[in-house]
């Protein structure tokens, strides 16, 4: 606690230098771990990004030099990490197709065609078998082949056949028979021991899971002895093949199909596509398809609107009836406020997850209690008249508490001397209102209006719990009545035919630049606002 | 400060030096940008084609849903030494002590993950493709074409004779493209729940239904003529039995099994003779939109409607509610319209990326169609066994399954292709416009063009 001269260099007590190497040392540690997940994932950006910043925290807090940015480091950290890195990514996104049907890389969308296409030759037999090594040779290394067995047909010779089992053994040369001399079957009809070979149990065969999956008996032309489960194998072949000359698939039938727009399309245009697909840069298809396809376009200029005018009358409402009830609750006159105030909060205390499905509940037409309480008997949800009422009523219900809270916060901090002085000068309750305590109050909550639009700009909870964005119009499924941009990209990105994740990224980008835009005004007039004082 | 910076930027050249010779070292390729790291935010799957099968089945499993709190993190993965599992709550707990025999035989060890239903088929889709997930799960049939579009599933090379002794609906259910995918273990679909105490006696046929449900809401005795879920955005899969009634529906059936999913037959002279049912089902008062998840089961157990078509998911509710029921199929429709349901089919699916692929094969081919495993799923969801000597053996136990049985009988498998995603959503909607009181044939033809535009547009 001594004070240090002033100017003077202040010598570090040993024990912060201590923590702070350690601190520093911890840093490395963790950041080394996740390098080391990293190289094992394989993912070289991520090992790159950490070695970054790990030199950086050593740099930076390892010498006595930029004190700044002793404390700015951690935030731009965070910042990159939080902020910058998922813009980056949703932008990178959003010039490719990636979606359900294009989540693979092309060599792996290749891979699985063929993989997928591996079908058992008709009326084949099914082996038992046995995956055995050399005796005496290490699991990991060693040469594999496959004992088999298959119920003996006519014609099979003795010296193979043993309890009914004909015996073979496949390597990668071939199918031999197997002599039946020291030769035991374990109950399930596979070879349990044979002269020569180790047979491998489960467990012990699954060191060698991948080659297990790729070994192949060649028997007549293209077929081959696969493995099945771990004790059975079955002839079969891969139906389709790619053939990498011409980036084309052929089937067995001689189909050919041509790699186009992320999938193996038929060369002749007739019939579907294959069902694997790969993701691929698409430029600015996404973007122009915003713009272009009628269905997406017309949609996203009806939306558009609907966006604008939901969160303003939203806020409007909110915020009307907010400071109403705040300039009520005000009153010094008015006893118990105390009480009234904590009952009105309650909404606003409860978990929109739970108040949306109710009031959806209570909008329903036949069971729902508005209708059943006023006699009405208005479709609610169903007419889009009546639904985008439905979602404005709610989110008045839902959002004036806090308009009343701020109202309130905000009018107690108006000094009394200001309406004193009005009522001096001879102005009315209204004028005073208008003139004095209105600008003062919108000088403290603007700033809170602007932040309330933004929310309610994108309040996804309330439009996709409470009507999922619709009623939807006959023509277009996709683009509700109360709609919001954000649900509607939602809906594309997830929930649509075909769920296409970079679509809704072109979309979440023109939303991203739609909401910086207008709350930039917004905070413009905002601004304009406090010229008052 | 400049120094630091520069200090910065001097660690940063030195650790990319640093990665990038290490990179070479591996000839793996960096994944590109967008399949990298791709945990996109998606969020539950709430999607049209869950809307279908389980929109019913997550209400109807309740709370329950979220006592999968235990799994906030990543759950388990395959890890090339033990199986890993994933599947719901409710399977999950089912299938841990079925496991048993397994372990035993082979010195194996299952570890079984609860991984939250409605979460399951994005977990399980995002973990596969990021290399990761388990190596086996448990989920429904019509995930396949999604599964297969985005290779997250492997293919089961079952033993023609063991695939013999399934219900054969079943085994088409997890056929894609000719390839088998997944070995089921139930099969359910809708069926007519009717409270004996208000409607002793089965309706012969739609009409008669009709006819009673109307004398009953007149006499005072209910207030629905039918209790079935539609809701405002329509449910493809409750309305079903009705388009399909006189040999519509939504896509060709193919020859080798399985539907042609490259056009729909939505505005087909059959699906519009269904539409029109559909629409005279509206107009009596039979369906409505205003009938939808929240209150179907609730309404049926209150005694307002002496009719309800559901699930086997709803039994449990009726059950606890202490109404006498009896299951009965869908009735036809008095002019020969059969309204035969879709299936829904549970299986066992095998990750593409398991590290224990044979160890994975191995269970969902010799252990899952045992009747061990069968009979011991059934006890936990109470759906009828898949496999049929199981099947049989529950059926004298309880005499549900047989009526299911018989309520399933005609179904056709929901169409498991990926085309099915975009079909899910526009016929929905045409649903409750339809009883809403749109024209059939109209509202048909539109949603026929938005199907067809949405698939050539694939």
């Amino acid at each position: 606690m001594s004070q240090a001269p002033v100017g003077q260099p202040v010598a570090t007590p040993p024990w912060v230098l201590a923590v702070k190497w350690l601190l520093i040392a911890l840093t490395l540690a963790a950041c080394t771990y996740l390098a080391w997940l990293a190289v094992e994932g394989g993912s070289w950006l991520i090992v790159t990004v950490v070695a970054f910043l790990a030199m950086s925290v050593l740099v930076v807090y390892s010498t006595r030099r930029g004190i700044t940015m002793k404390y700015l480091l951690p935030g731009l950290i965070l910042l990159a990490l939080f902020q910058v890195w998922p813009i980056a990514y949703t932008v990178a996104t959003a010039f490719t197709n990636y979606g359900d049907g294009h989540s693979l890389s092309k060599e792996e969308a290749i891979e699985a065609i063929q993989a997928q296409s591996v079908r058992p030759a008709p009326d084949s037999a099914r082996y038992g078998m046995s995956v055995a090594i050399p005796e005496g040779e290490e699991i990991a290394t060693a040469e594999l082949s496959f004992l088999l067995t298959r119920p003996a047909q006519e014609g099979a010779t003795g010296e193979h056949v043993v309890d009914g089992q004909e015996l073979f053994v496949g390597t990668l040369e071939g199918l031999e028979p197997l002599p039946v001399e020291g030769v035991t079957l374990r109950g399930n009809g596979t070879i349990g021991a044979a002269p020569g070979y180790r047979v491998l149990t489960l467990v012990e065969a699954n060191e060698r899971a991948q080659d297990v999956s790729a070994f192949a008996v060649p028997v007549d032309g293209d077929l081959g002895i696969k493995a099945a489960t771990g004790t059975q194998a079955f002839v079969g072949r891969a139906t389709t093949t790619y053939n990498p000359d011409a980036d084309t698939m052929t089937t067995l039938e001689g189909t050919v199909y041509v790699a186009r727009d992320g999938n193996f399309v038929p060369q002749d245009g007739q019939g579907p596509a294959l069902p694997t697909g790969w993701t691929e840069n698409v430029g600015l298809d996404n973007f122009s398809s915003i713009f272009t396809d009628s269905t997406l376009r017309n949609g996203f200029v009806k939306i558009f609107v609907w966006n604008l005018v939901f969160p303003l009358l939203s806020v409007g409402s909110t915020f009307l009836l907010g400071m109403l009830l705040a300039l009520l609750f005000n009153d010094p006159r008015l006893r118990g406020k105390g009480i009234y105030r904590s009952l009105l909060i309650l909404p606003y205390a409860l978990p929109i997850f739970v108040t949306a499905i109710v009031w959806a509940a209570m909008f329903n037409q036949d069971f729902g209690m508005i209708n059943e309480v006023t006699g009405l008997n208005i479709d609610w949800l169903g007419d889009p008249w009546a639904a985008r009422a439905a979602v404005l009523i709610t989110n008045l219900w839902l959002g004036f508490p806090y308009m009343f809270l701020i109202c309130t916060g905000a009018l107690q901090s108006i000094p009394t001397d200001v309406r004193e002085a009005a009522s001096v000068d001879g102005a009315g309750p209204f004028r005073t209102l208008w003139s004095v305590v209105m600008p003062l109050l919108l000088v403290a909550v603007g700033p809170l209006l602007v932040a309330s639009f933004a929310f309610n700009f994108n309040n996804f909870g309330l439009i996709y719990l409470l009507t999922g964005g619709g009623p939807f119009d006959a023509t277009n499924s996709q683009v509700g009545n109360t709609d919001l941009l954000i649900t509607f990209a939602y809906r594309l990105a997830l929930e649509s035919g075909t769920p296409n994740i970079g679509l809704a990224s072109a979309v979440s980008i023109i939303i991203f630049l739609l909401v910086g835009a207008l709350s930039y005004v917004g905070f413009r007039q905002s601004k304009a606002l406090e010229e008052v004082n | 400060m400049k120094r630091t910076t520069g200090a910065i930027a001097m660690a940063g050249i030195t650790a990319l030096l640093l990665t990038a010779c290490g990179g070479d070292t591996e000839s793996e390729d960096p994944t590109s940008p967008a399949a990298d790291e791709a945990d996109a935010p998606e969020g539950d799957d709430e999607g049209a084609t869950s809307d279908a099968g389980d929109a019913a089945d997550e209400t109807a499993a309740g709370g329950e849903g979220d006592a999968a709190g235990e799994t906030a993190g990543a759950p388990a993965a395959s890890d090339g030494t033990s199986l890993v599992i994933w599947a719901d709550d409710l399977r999950a707990a089912a299938i841990e002590p079925l496991t048993e025999t397994f372990t035993a035989d082979t010195g194996v060890e299952v570890k079984v993950q609860v991984v939250a239903q409605e979460k399951l088929r994005e977990q399980f889709k995002d973990a596969v493709g990021q290399g990761a997930g388990p190596d086996i799960t448990i989920g429904a049939h019509d995930w396949l074409g999604e599964l297969v579009q985005n290779n997250v599933v492997a293919p089961v090379q079952i033993a023609p004779d063991v695939a013999e002794q399934f219900v054969p609906e079943s085994i088409e259910a997890v056929t894609f493209e000719g390839q088998l995918y997944a070995v089921p273990y139930s099969v359910e679909s809708l069926a007519l729940i009717r409270n004996t105490d208000l409607a002793p006696e089965v309706p012969a046929s739609m009409e008669e239904l009709v006819e009673n449900g109307q004398a009953m809401v007149e006499a005072g005795d209910t207030e629905l003529i039918l209790a079935q879920e539609l809701g405002k955005e329509g449910n493809a899969y409750s309305m079903y039995p009705y388009v399909s009634a006189y040999g519509g529906g939504i896509f060709p059936l193919l020859e080798e099994g399985g539907f042609d999913g490259s056009k729909a037959i939505l505005d087909s002279p059959e699906t519009l003779q269904g539409a029109e049912k559909l629409a005279w089902l509206g107009e009596v008062g039979a369906l409505s939109t205003n009938q939808d998840a929240s209150n179907v089961i609730p309404n049926f157990i209150d005694g307002k409607a002496a009719y309800m078509v559901s699930g086997p998911w709803a039994i449990d509710q009726i059950t606890e509610g202490g109404i006498n029921y009896a299951i009965d199929p869908i009735p036809d429709f008095a002019d020969g319209g059969e309204t035969a349901p879709f299936l829904g089919v549970q299986t066992f699916y095998v990750s593409a990326e398991s590290l224990n692929p044979q160890i994975a094969q191995t269970f969902v081919q010799e252990y899952v169609p045992t009747e061990e495993i069968q009979v011991g799923m059934f006890e936990a969801d109470r759906r009828p066994p898949a496999l049929t000597a199981a099947a049989e053996q529950v059926q004298s136990q309880d005499e549900d399954v047989e009526a299911w049985s018989a309520a399933a009988e005609g179904g056709t498998p929901m169409p498991n292709i990926p085309q099915m995603n975009a079909v899910w959503g526009p016929l929905g909607k045409a649903t409750a416009d339809i009883v809403g009181g749109a024209d059939p044939a109209e509202r048909m033809a539109t949603a026929q063009t938005e199907v067809a535009s949405a698939l050539g547009g694939r």
